[in-house]
């Protein structure tokens, strides 16, 4: 068995530590790209989500490699990502392909039984004894949570930086060595210690940058190729991004679900425009932009696949919240005939517009 | 009290349900008209441009009677199963009209959970006191509704037709004529009976669904996946039409599912929205039904 899984966002780190430390075969994906969209869209009905064409095309690239098995988890919300599965095992059996699939579903729907002997189907081809096992899991939690947080800080101080650049240099080195280590023990160690550097750069706190909240559907926020790299853009403009969502929010919103205490403050700002979950992650994009101004951000941008079916109704509240708090919002909306140039100018229209705000503000007073 | 009640989306299945439960409190119905060239005007021209073209229409038929109405209905159906939902911007319409369409009066916001009586009834409670302080005649209206709902039956079925075609998917789509471009004259025009998922019962449905790896968590994708996989297997049809709207996620998920699992019987989808031909439709569906003759023939 050798074990792949769809790319999103930093998960392939914490899959690297977990597998690796696990001793179980594994294979990550090339990151997602041009052709992995390509070859997905050539094989996906047309009106599918982006998240799925651009799934596909990795589960054929880590084909290549010599991959059988696929992990996915589907969500049993009132969105298309709970059917993700079945349609993608069917396509790929379709196309010849003889992949595996253990599905990670949440237990009131397919028995905590039936997740445990899914569970155990991946760990049985592990040696190691129980305890550590889970020691492995647990580390492979800590990378996630470390990988997101430096991620957050250093799209943060990209705001604040003095030498222009330096955090997202130390955020692409410290990637790109984490992936270099040899277990998981080694990678916290060597996050650790970017964490360090960022924690120390030289930053101007004097620098009243613009910030901005990235709001929206869950993959396209995460995924930075969907979102055709708009982090890293924002960082070069020298813009101070905040993004909620990430691995390590899902992971913690997962645990803490079942007993309600999940994204508390969230929820409560979303409650005078969206009271109910309506299916994805729709009701944490209103909550976001509510708790974004709040927070006194200068605006928010939020990005959606079209045909994104929770994120179209958020996209019809966005207005009103944005007129009665006047805080700019901007949409994008992706898909594989995004043009790199359009998405662009709109981008950097917007930041035009929020730089022209600040300055009357400040000339205000 | 005037109660507005737009004549789109599921309003077809659960108007005895609506109709009797405000007239039985005293409400004065102002119901939008049938689906329109205006209805369809106004709801691209409030709706979010991504939306699908039953939820503009919707927007078009509230659109219409807003300023003639102190509370407008606007269900906003969560579940009508257990374990099962219905489309996500169901569950967010209340809160997609109110901020597209200005100076609206007062809509229901309650949710609708039409799983059990009891969980339907906390709606009635909530949107009857609205209208009526009486707890008792709120309970009687429901009663009442209730007894009407389960007493109608939606559904087509052109049994002695000799050619016949399966009529898939969402209820709105199917039944209202102006989406649909009367797709129902047309195809009786030209000799084909039609026949919907209501012809199957729960039972068989529920044993279809059984097959697929997992079940299927949308009510409109249990009723379309089973009621197409039905009817192709025991030949109850010639051939399937599936109308779907474009943009819509749902179907995007189980016209795949479909075709996956009929193979190579005779299917057409048709996709509809506010930029679709008549014409174009026409020729589809003419050229659809010649394969249909050709091959029974
Ligand atoms: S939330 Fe949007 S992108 Fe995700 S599965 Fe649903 S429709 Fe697709
Ligand atoms: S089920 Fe499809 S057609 Fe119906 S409202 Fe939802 S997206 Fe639109």
């Amino acid at each position: 068995m050798k074990i792949t899984f769809p790319h999103m966002g930093n998960i392939y780190f914490a899959a690297k530590t977990l597998f690796g430390d696990l001793g179980i075969d594994y294979v990550i994906p090339p990151i997602s790209s041009k052709a992995s969209l390509e070859l997905g869209s050539l094989h996906s009905a047309e009106e599918m989500c982006l998240p799925f064409k651009i799934m596909i095309g990795n589960y054929i690239h880590a084909i290549e490699k010599g991959a059988d098995t696929v992990i996915i988890t589907g969500s049993c919300g009132p969105c298309r990502l709970g059917e993700y599965c079945e349609l993608q095992m069917n396509l790929m059996k379709r196309l010849g392909y003889n992949l595996d699939f253990i599905v990670i579903d949440s237990p009131n729907d397919i028995g905590a039984k039936e997740l445990l002997s899914r569970f155990g189907k991946i760990s049985s081809k592990s040696t190691l004894s129980k305890t550590n096992k889970i020691a492995a899991l647990l580390r492979a939690i800590k990378v996630i949570n470390l990988v997101d947080e430096i991620e957050a800080m250093a799209r943060n101080k990209a705001g604040y930086e003095v030498n222009k650049g330096e955090s997202k240099k130390i955020l692409n080195e410290c990637k790109k060595e984490a992936m270099n280590c040899s277990d998981g023990k080694s990678m916290i160690a060597l996050l650790n210690s970017y964490k360090t550097r960022l924690e120390n750069i030289e930053a101007d706190k004097n620098k009243n940058p613009i910030k901005i909240a990235i709001i929206g559907e869950i993959y396209t926020v995460i995924e930075p190729f969907s979102n055709l790299y708009i982090e890293d853009k924002l960082m070069d403009y020298g813009v101070s991004t905040h993004r909620t969502l990430s691995p390590s929010w899902w992971l913690k919103n997962l645990v803490l679900s079942p007993i309600n205490l999940n994204q508390l403050d969230i929820k409560r700002k979303a409650k005078e425009y969206l009271p109910l979950m309506i299916g994805g992650h729709a009701r944490e994009c209103i909550g976001e932009a509510v708790l974004a101004h709040d927070e006194g951000f200068d605006g928010a941008i939020q990005i959606f696949p079209m045909g994104c079916m929770p994120e179209i109704v958020s996209k019809a509240i966005l207005p009103q919240i944005s007129k009665d708090k006047d805080f700019p919002i901007l949409t994008l909306v992706v898909d594989e005939m995004t043009g790199e140039a359009g998405y662009i100018t709109r981008i950097e229209a917007f930041i035009d517009l929020l730089e022209r705000r600040k300055d009357n503000v400040l000339s205000r007073c | 009290m005037k109660v507005g009640i737009p004549k789109g989306l599921l309003y077809n299945n659960y108007k005895p349900f609506f109709h009797t439960f405000f007239e039985e409190l005293g409400a004065e119905l102002i119901v939008s008209s049938d689906t329109n060239r205006d209805t369809l005007n106004n709801g691209v021209k409030y709706c979010v441009d991504e939306a699908c073209l039953p939820v503009k229409i919707f927007h078009g038929h509230v659109a219409e009677i807003k300023d003639h109405c102190d509370l407008i209905l606007i269900p906003r159906i969560m579940q009508l199963r257990e374990r099962e939902f219905i489309c996500p911007k169901f569950c967010g319409l209340p809160e997609m009209v109110v901020n597209s369409i200005p100076d609206m009066p007062r809509v229901t916001m309650e949710p609708i959970y039409a799983m059990s009586k009891d969980r339907l009834f906390k709606w009635a409670e909530v949107v009857g006191h609205e209208i009526h302080n009486n707890k008792g005649r709120v309970k009687k209206a429901f009663e009442e509704a209730v007894q009407c709902q389960l007493n109608y039956k939606t559904g087509l079925n052109d049994e002695t037709s000799p050619m016949k075609v399966a009529l898939a998917g969402h209820p709105y789509n199917i039944y209202d004529n102006y989406i649909n471009m009367n797709i129902l004259k047309k195809l009786r025009k030209l000799g084909v009976g039609v026949v919907t998922e209501e012809i199957i019962d729960e039972d068989a449905k529920a044993k279809e669904i059984k097959k697929l790896y997992k079940r299927p968590f949308w009510s409109f994708a249990r009723d379309n996946y089973s009621f197409t996989s039905i009817a192709a297997e025991k030949k109850l049809v010639n051939g399937i039409i599936y109308i779907s709207s474009f943009a819509c996620g749902i179907d995007s998920v189980v016209i795949e599912l479909i075709k996956q699992n009929i193979e190579d019987f005779p299917f057409l989808v048709l996709k509809v929205d506010e930029h679709t031909g008549e014409a174009g439709l026409d020729t589809r569906i003419e050229a659809f039904v010649d394969m249909l003759e050709r091959r029974s023939s």
